[in-house]
């Protein structure tokens, strides 16, 4: 499959990432278990968009503010759209990463890591290579969790699981939650 | 935003291909040939390349501080140049006018004017500040992975052209599909990636 085709056909997958991410997060007051590796907290914070692409004319809704207004992201999923981007924060451990994460291309806006530490007035070299390993070891940490959590979706997208029992949980989850 | 920011956007991608020879040396001669230079072009764009990523202003790279560990760390520098269309279009009208009245002629020929307005636009050209994007980018060669920092297509296209041209490696986007067959890999469902379709999610 080549590059534009996979663009094409497979950008649900980023969307229906979100969407059941938003649902794990908001059932379990943001804690998410990975089955045999770690506990995450994810938090879906003040902006959100949603769309219906998987059709020829997507219609696109965008919420902004803060958990009350997001739960009109609600009646969205309702309708049949899924979430393109939305604002979360994740927390593994002590560090709290928060970011801009798209569907459609995997990408991470306004990505903010925890802050390092302060290097020395005289910012020697090696201060400066420091303080340029300690962020992208952040970045790459946050990255990783959130990997962590896509690896976790598409193990139980895959598995008959899905049809089973996540699947319904979620859409009884979008009835109920929307009403 | 660079990446010593405190928010910044990032693309991710993987690096396809080998490098024959030493890898090292391949990536010095990559960075400093693809580093910073001015070009002469009729188009916009009036510079472009590899530049420190601590310092716009150097493409040199002395003692290879493009290293920091694993990671080769660089930005790309695009410096281009645009006379606003207005400008252009009031200079473009006077300069027509005086040429007429000079030649007598009641009106120039598209070749004439077309003529004119280029060599307007490249005598307004050195009278406009360039506009100057930087666009960090790290790679780690270790896990063979580029954090670029920006999303804008102009802007990754531009990226990944002169990647491609400064080592031969080529770059593809980790979209969800892409980085979840990687995630799956040797996992004994992962070929059921491939069969999915979308969902309805709605109830």
């Amino acid at each position: 499959m080549d590059f534009l085709d996979i663009l094409r056909e497979k950008a649900f997958l980023g969307r229906e990432f979100l969407t059941w991410l938003w649902f794990k997060s908001d059932r379990t007051g943001g804690r998410i278990e990975i089955p045999g590796k770690k506990v995450v907290e994810v938090l879906f914070l003040d902006r959100m968009t949603l769309d219906l692409s998987d059709v020829d004319t997507p219609q696109t809704v965008t919420l902004k503010g803060e958990h009350s207004e997001l739960r009109e992201g609600l009646a969205a999923l309702k309708e049949g759209k899924k979430i393109e981007e939305a604002r979360i924060s994740v927390r593994a451990g002590d560090n709290d990463f928060t970011m801009m994460l798209k569907g459609t291309w995997f990408s991470f806006g306004s990505f903010r890591t925890p802050p390092i530490l302060p290097t020395g007035e005289a910012e020697a070299e090696e201060d400066v290579e420091g303080s340029f390993l300690e962020k992208t070891y952040l970045i790459e940490e946050g990255m990783e969790i959130v990997d962590e959590l896509f690896e976790y979706f598409l193990k139980v997208r895959i598995s008959d699981d899905w049809e089973a029992s996540e699947l319904p949980s979620l859409r009884r989850w979008i009835s109920t939650a929307s009403d | 935003m660079g990446f010593a920011s405190r928010s910044v956007s990032i693309m991710r991608y993987r690096v396809k291909g080998e490098i024959e020879g030493s890898f090292w040396e391949a990536v010095e001669a990559g960075v400093k040939g693809g580093a910073f230079r001015e070009v002469q072009t009729s188009g916009d764009e009036v510079g472009m390349g590899w530049a420190s990523i601590d310092d716009f202003t150097d493409g040199q790279f002395s003692g290879a501080s493009y290293l920091r560990g694993n990671y080769v760390a660089m930005s790309l520098r695009i410096d281009t140049v645009r006379v606003p269309p207005r400008i252009l279009e009031i200079q473009l009208k006077k300069e027509s006018r005086k040429k007429l009245e000079e030649s007598g002629q009641r009106r120039l020929s598209s070749a004439q004017r077309r003529e004119l307005k280029e060599n307007l636009k490249e005598s307004l050209r050195r009278q406009v500040f360039p506009s100057i994007q930087i666009y960090d980018l790290i790679w780690d060669t270790a896990r063979a992975v580029i954090y670029f920092g920006s999303h804008a297509v102009k802007a990754r296209e531009r990226m990944e052209a002169h990647f491609k041209k400064c080592f031969g490696l080529t770059l593809v986007p980790l979209l969800p599909y892409i980085r979840g067959e990687e995630l799956l890999e040797g996992k004994t469902e992962g070929h059921l990636l491939e069969k999915l379709k979308p969902c309805v999610m709605a109830p």
